[in-house]
């Protein structure tokens, strides 16, 4: 790759440790976690959480950036109306609508004496060494209609299929790699195409694989073998990305598979992530994560012209969806000064009975 | 003698593998979410300094991907490939080419590998024709086939003619695969059941570590070593389990 030539597409940034070109995916602390942004040419997985709410969030953020960038835009989704996902895009705003630190508590901060071991250890995430290529966005008010009428938008809603002899189970799948295919040869995203000016072509497929995939009626099929056309989809959508100025996000519905079935996916993407919120499991009423909303795993960050991981290693990590920002924090417990206050309460409630109210504990 | 610009002596990885010529079958397996893309770029590496030639089926990783890692390494691909010491086989291209064209032009699974064997042969047969020099056929990744919803006993004859290639005393052959699913396993059995080297690089068993990226295991014959490995921009480093401690912060 010439890197020259790639400095004037807007909204990129070449890594300078790997020599890749990066791009945004609209949330900072994402970018930050997963090193800089997403590599152009790479293909992003994200497991969706269980309902496919905040799944649904990433994927606006991937987008709403590419149309701040002026990139184009590739959607698609069997499941909803990709039109609908568009319209509710979060709006591009000036600077960061809730910032993490306020600046006053800083001195504050310095000079509190914490343990040794923990010094060393940053609190919040280190994003200070990279620099933030994306823009801000306010998920409370949606973007513009006239941002989205001068934008390059491609919507595929899965209605003309084509039925003709392929190798996937479900024509569907074929219909949408073929789709892309022409969206890349008629914008000359291809690498060895040489358009005037050039940029970038974002992909988001949202709940690929979900129930709406399943190979047509004719045949008996269960999601398991629906998992082999997962599987040839995202290997061969990886060899269209590499060969072009692309990169994609794909949202996959995995608690509906089994465990292993995945696997493949995963090891065909380069990028891949889980999110595990809490709603409706037994951690949702959880003391210490009441601040958050869920588990933000980073299973997969595959060396891509390096030999080493980007991999964080052994962090935790945590996402809240607060009003206006989506945020993927560290995972810090809260001191454990709050739980005595509440056992007290719990102590001081008034009894009936003969023993009394405030009943002292060596008492019998 | 050896000397000591040798990579098979100065290098921490092509050390601790050891892979002579008469090697002729090395195995790579790498388990789920390892990466073991590292042993092939370091075996090129070898492969190289042998003066061997190389013929190269990418499936996994792209061509730039190579030769972006090979010059941290201290080599240049792309120079290899105009020397001719090196034939880069990328179906890739061709799976992109065939993406919405009738079943009939495009890959047809049986005729897919039929092909990809054939232009590999050809390769093989011209640089064993050239002079005598070892030659070395790597695949990297052989279990994507399985994704291209390719039948399992067919992966099995591609890797069995593969294999067959080493009747030739000057020809061994690298394979690589990812075990994540069954069929995977099946794949990944049956050729170490042949190999003469067997590596596998897998993750810790206990979760992420900063120190250590991950375990590899070599088998040769019955010896086994185990090493830990960690993954720097620049190389990677093998240790004995244990012994970390005193190698990450001399």
């Amino acid at each position: 790759m010439e890197k020259g030539k790639l400095y004037s597409i807007p909204g990129t940034v070449i890594s300078t440790q790997h020599g890749h070109l990066l791009v945004s995916s609209g949330i900072d602390s994402l970018d930050t976690v997963l090193g800089g942004g997403l590599p152009v040419g790479t293909v992003a997985l994200i497991e969706e959480d269980f309902r496919g709410l905040y799944s649904k969030v990433l994927l606006k953020y991937f987008l709403a950036e590419g149309l701040t960038a002026k990139h184009s835009i590739f959607i698609a989704s069997q499941d909803v109306n990709p039109a609908n996902i568009v319209s509710e895009l979060p709006a591009v705003i000036e600077s960061d609508p809730e910032p993490e630190n306020p600046s006053k508590g800083h001195e504050i901060n310095d000079k509190m004496k914490i343990a040794f071991r923990y010094q060393n250890i940053s609190s919040a995430m280190q994003s200070s060494h990279i620099k933030h290529i994306g823009h801000h966005f306010d998920l409370s008010r949606t973007m513009s209609f006239s941002d989205l009428e001068n934008s390059d938008i491609y919507y595929w809603t899965g209605q003309r299929i084509e039925t003709g002899t392929n190798s996937f189970l479900n024509p569907a799948y074929n219909d949408l790699l073929k789709s892309v295919k022409d969206k890349i040869k008629e914008g000359k995203f291809f690498l060895k195409d040489n358009p005037e000016s050039k940029t970038i072509l974002r992909i988001g497929i949202h709940s690929l694989g979900s129930p709406m995939w399943l190979p047509c009626r004719k045949s008996i099929h269960s999601m398991d073998s629906s998992s082999q056309d997962l599987n040839m989809f995202i290997f061969c959508l990886r060899a269209l990305v590499r060969s072009a100025n692309a990169v994609a996000v794909i949202t996959v519905p995995s608690y509906l598979y089994g465990e292993e079935s995945l696997e493949r996916c995963i090891h065909s993407s380069d990028i891949s992530m889980r999110l595990q919120s809490f709603t409706g499991t037994e951690l949702e009423n959880n003391q210490s994560l009441q601040d958050y909303h869920g588990f933000f795993y980073l299973t997969k960050l595959a060396a891509i012209n390096s030999l080493a991981s980007k991999h964080p290693g052994s962090v935790e990590y945590v996402f809240k969806l607060r009003r206006k920002k989506f945020v993927i924090d560290m995972l810090h417990l809260p001191p454990d000064i709050g739980d005595d206050k509440e056992n007290k309460k719990k102590e001081s409630v008034p009894m009936l009975g003969c023993g009394g109210s405030n009943k002292h504990l060596l008492e019998f | 003698m050896a000397s000591l610009s040798d990579p098979r002596i100065s290098n921490p990885v092509l050390s601790s593998l050891k892979i002579q010529s008469n090697d002729r079958i090395i195995f790579i397996r790498e388990n789920a979410l390892a990466d073991s893309n590292f042993i092939i770029t370091h075996l090129l590496k070898q492969f190289f300094y042998e003066k061997s030639r190389v013929c190269f089926l990418t499936l996994h990783n792209t061509l730039d991907h190579y030769q972006n890692v090979g010059k941290k390494l201290g080599y240049d691909l792309k120079e290899a490939i105009e020397c001719n010491n090196i034939k880069i086989v990328d179906p890739l291209a061709d799976i992109v080419e065939g993406i919405g064209k009738e079943i009939e032009e495009s890959f047809e699974e049986s005729q897919m590998l039929k092909c990809l064997f054939l232009s590999i042969k050809k390769h093989i047969d011209n640089y064993c024709s050239l002079k005598d020099c070892p030659v070395y056929l790597v695949i990297d990744d052989v279990s994507h086939f399985l994704d291209l919803a390719i039948d399992l006993s067919q992966i099995i004859s591609f890797i069995n003619y593969c294999i067959n290639l080493t009747n030739n005393d000057n020809i061994s052959v690298v394979i690589n695969a990812h075990v994540g699913s069954k069929n995977d396993e099946i794949v990944a059995k049956s050729v170490q059941h042949i190999c003469d080297v067997f590596v596998e690089i897998s993750q810790l068993k206990t979760g992420k570590s900063t120190d250590i990226t991950g375990l590899m295991t070599i088998q040769r014959g019955d010896s086994i070593n185990n090493y830990h490995y960690r993954t720097f921009d620049r190389g990677v480093k093998t240790f004995h389990p244990g012994e970390t401690i005193y190698n990450l912060y001399k």
